[in-house]
């Protein structure tokens, strides 16, 4: 099959936040994210860095020319500008930067803001027009606003931690401890509700100025848990074992795993089509989804020995032709050369350095029918000054 | 001030994602306009037990704060009442499989016809392009899709299933692109039609491990280790199935996690065996007090109870049109000048605001309304 790619005109398109300039003083990925989504929405965004460079740039993993991965990620399209705020001469730098910002992010622990001029009260003094986002793990008030975290203790602290696994996995290890999601899920939770907090405040700046927006990864991953709490309130406490879908899920195949989850009548009905209607569906009491549920064991037996002698691409295939959910387990690698992904133009050529031109995710998101654009790969220290 | 007073929004969104994202919103302060009808209602008023229990339960938090009608898209003179919600309207948004909104006639193109500078949110598994645009999903299948799935998980087990809080990651992102659709049309004029890939939403959350990909440099999943600290994971606390989370980050937190539990060097089991001695809030206040990143690994009554999350308005007492209340979780930030964001009302009946939606704001007179309802259009 011949692949058209998606292109976007640099030149011609205007992205949604165009013009809006945001720095960034980002020491981990909460803040580093919020950053990184407003930059490929638009804004132009410098990272404040210490000299040295910000702790993201000696965070594993490690491209094999000694960049971080995870800094080039979240850094690509920013500027960087080395400021060293424990000096006078960096404090006084900063503040001109700051009169010139929309949005100014910051995750300095709070106990250090004042010596840096970095405060809720100086900043809303010296820059009123200024959206002023701070991004700490359980926020800039409460009880707990000075507590250390890394991103287990954030999904610990806001319920996913306690929760995963479920399904095959709790099934396979049912003594070990709960597994957290990959790589800085939580982290990441608090980025995005900062680009909206940000963007939020930003909205309203004509009529009431600059703002404090106080943003905590741990409320941020709790929104997204939003369910567990939900259902707390209907009287039912959520848990890993119970919570696991009675039947479908992750099922193993001849070449790998496939996800399937039907909700909808007509999705089991689609799933008997592509089991090849054997005997044990046609009890008619299956017709009811909840003896369907109360049968999940039963029913995960069936389907995972059909399931076992299939390769994954052919149940995807099929499956989705009869409208039964059904997806692959991809791999990062799988992800980046689906032909989806390439149609849409996902990943965009940025010049690593160290590494050379490589494949880089964008955004999730299309304005107008096409993809976003980052402007350019990750900043070399100072690159700004 | 609630950031988003005077914005609106016709939300056609159904199941979690989308409704998501308008739910925030309008925490925000739009007003937000949920359609659906007795025919369709939106999946999630409707039980669902491959979950194991026929309660719906997971409706009422994302339709809070909404306003309902119902609107039989079916039916041309359906189609015509939508496009009347939408000239009053900022944005519209959906999250039907592509192609179903268009054949509806409720397309961008269409909506522009009657809102020149209308935003419009498409929500969908795979996006509106794509050989995989057809693909029918739901949050497990996104995180399988998108690769995060696979990279959860021990090592020598499966990938582990990604659930709501996937729905929830691609409905927050898209607010943040609504957001910055409103930020373009109040600089250009112009309006916007955003294309969200709930599958490339979870992309996004593992950009390094894409990127190691892009080099050549394959990643697998490694349960709870992480490549730089140690001791990371998840450890025994007293009581049963109780645990703590720990990250030591360098060699000084090692040494005071050391004299802190009483051994000479930290070993993983050295270290099981004091936190199964304690209570884990207990040992995370010590860890914490030690300068050691900690926390308790949380069931949902303890963090509805969390005075630090009430303290914050994380979690907030709703009222539901009942009477009763129920704990419910809140916007995700606080704003210095605007501390009225947040939840106002409960879950809205299935047209429980058309007085004031065909009423007051389409100027419907009563005679009109009822044609509508005998003729199954509100219906």
């Amino acid at each position: 099959m011949l692949i058209k790619k998606q292109t976007i005109d640099h030149e011609m398109f205007a992205p949604p936040l165009a013009n809006l300039r945001v720095l960034a003083h980002a020491h981990g990925v909460a803040a580093a994210c919020a950053a990184r989504m407003l930059g490929t929405l638009g804004a132009e965004v410098t990272l404040i860095e210490p000299p040295g460079g910000t702790p993201l740039r000696r965070e594993p993993p490690f491209l094999p020319g000694g960049t971080s991965a995870l800094f080039a990620y979240l850094a690509a399209g920013a500027n960087s500008r080395v400021l060293d705020l424990n000096m006078v001469d960096g404090i006084s730098a900063m503040q001109c930067l700051l009169s010139e910002a929309d949005i100014f992010i910051d995750d300095t622990p709070l106990d250090q803001r004042a010596a840096q001029g970095l405060d809720e009260a100086i900043i809303a003094a010296n820059h009123p027009q200024l959206v002023h986002v701070s991004v700490l793990p359980f926020g800039a008030c409460g009880p707990k606003a000075g507590w250390q975290a890394e991103e287990i203790n954030i999904l610990h602290a806001s319920g996913e931690g306690y929760l995963l696994p479920n399904g095959l996995t709790c099934e396979l290890f049912p003594d070990r401890p709960p597994v957290k999601v990959y790589g800085h899920f939580a982290s990441m939770q608090g980025g995005i509700a900062a680009a909206l907090g940000a963007l939020s405040a930003l909205w309203v700046r004509e009529e009431v100025g600059g703002q404090f927006v106080d943003i905590a990864s741990q409320d941020a991953a709790l929104a997204v848990g939003a369910f567990a709490i939900q259902r707390l309130g209907d009287g039912s406490v959520e848990h890993r074992v119970e919570r696991s879908f009675r039947y479908g899920g992750v099922l193993p195949c001849k070449d790998g795993h496939v996800e399937l989850l039907t909700l909808e009548q007509r999705q089991w009905e689609g799933l008997v089509k592509l089991l090849g209607e054997p005997d044990w569906t046609k009890d008619p009491a299956l017709a009811d989804s909840l003896e369907r549920s109360r049968r999940g064991p039963e029913l995960n037996r069936h389907i995972r020995a059909w399931a076992a002698t299939r390769k994954v691409e052919d149940i995807v295939r099929e499956g989705q032709k009869l409208s039964v959910p059904l997806a692959k387990y991809y791999t990062p690698a799988e992800v980046l050369r689906d032909p989806h992904e390439q149609v849409r133009g996902l990943f965009q050529p940025v010049e690593v350095p160290g590494s050379g031109l490589l494949d880089m995710l964008v955004s999730p998101f299309h304005f107008d029918g096409a993809p976003l654009a980052l402007r350019c790969g990750p900043p070399v220290l100072g690159d700004a000054a | 001030m609630r950031p988003l007073a005077g914005i609106r929004i016709a939300d056609f969104t159904v199941h979690n994602a989308g409704p998501f994202c308008t739910h925030l919103l309008s925490q925000l302060g739009a007003e937000v306009i949920k359609v659906e009808s007795a025919m369709r209602p939106d999946a999630f008023r409707k039980p669902h037990p491959v979950y194991g229990r026929m309660g719906p339960a997971t409706f009422d938090q994302v339709a809070s704060n909404k306003l309902s009608v119902r609107i039989n898209l079916k039916k041309p003179d359906g189609v015509a009442l939508a496009k009347r919600l939408v000239a009053v309207s900022d944005i519209a948004a959906e999250s039907f499989r592509p192609g179903v909104i268009g054949r509806l006639g409720l397309g961008f193109d269409e909506l522009k016809a009657v809102k020149r500078d209308i935003i419009m949110l498409c929500v969908s598994s795979s996006g509106q392009s794509g050989p995989d645009s057809h693909f029918a999903g739901y949050a497990p299948l996104f995180g399988a899709w998108g690769g995060l799935s696979e990279m959860t998980g021990f090592a020598d087990g499966p990938p582990v299933e990604m659930r709501h809080v996937m729905d929830h990651t691609v409905g927050m992102n898209a607010a943040v692109a609504v957001m910055a659709a409103l930020h373009r049309r109040r600089a250009t004029g112009e309006g916007s039609l955003i294309d969200v890939a709930a599958r490339e939403v979870a992309s996004s959350l593992l950009g390094e491990a894409l990127l190691m990909a892009a080099a050549g440099q394959e990643q697998h999943r490694t349960g709870n280790d992480h490549p730089r600290m140690s001791p990371h994971g998840v450890y025994p606390a007293s009581g049963e199935d109780c645990w703590i989370s720990i990250a030591v980050r360098s060699d000084t937190e090692r040494q005071a996690l050391a004299n802190l539990i009483g051994a000479s060097e930290v070993s993983e089991a050295a270290l099981s065996a004091w936190t199964a001695a304690r209570e884990a809030n207990q040992a995370a206040q010590e860890l914490q007090a030690a300068g050691i990143a900690a926390h308790a690994s949380w069931t949902t009554p303890e963090i509805a109870a969390d005075p630090h999350l009430r303290v914050r308005r994380g979690i907030v007492e709703v009222s539901e049109p009942d009477g009763k209340t129920r704990a419910a979780v809140g916007v995700p930030m606080r704003l210095s000048k605007g501390a009225d964001i947040g939840i106002e009302r409960g879950t809205p009946r299935l047209g429980e605001h058309e007085d004031h939606v065909y009423g007051e704001l389409l100027g419907m007179g009563r005679k009109e309304r009822q044609a509508l309802e005998e003729s199954e259009v509100i219906f």
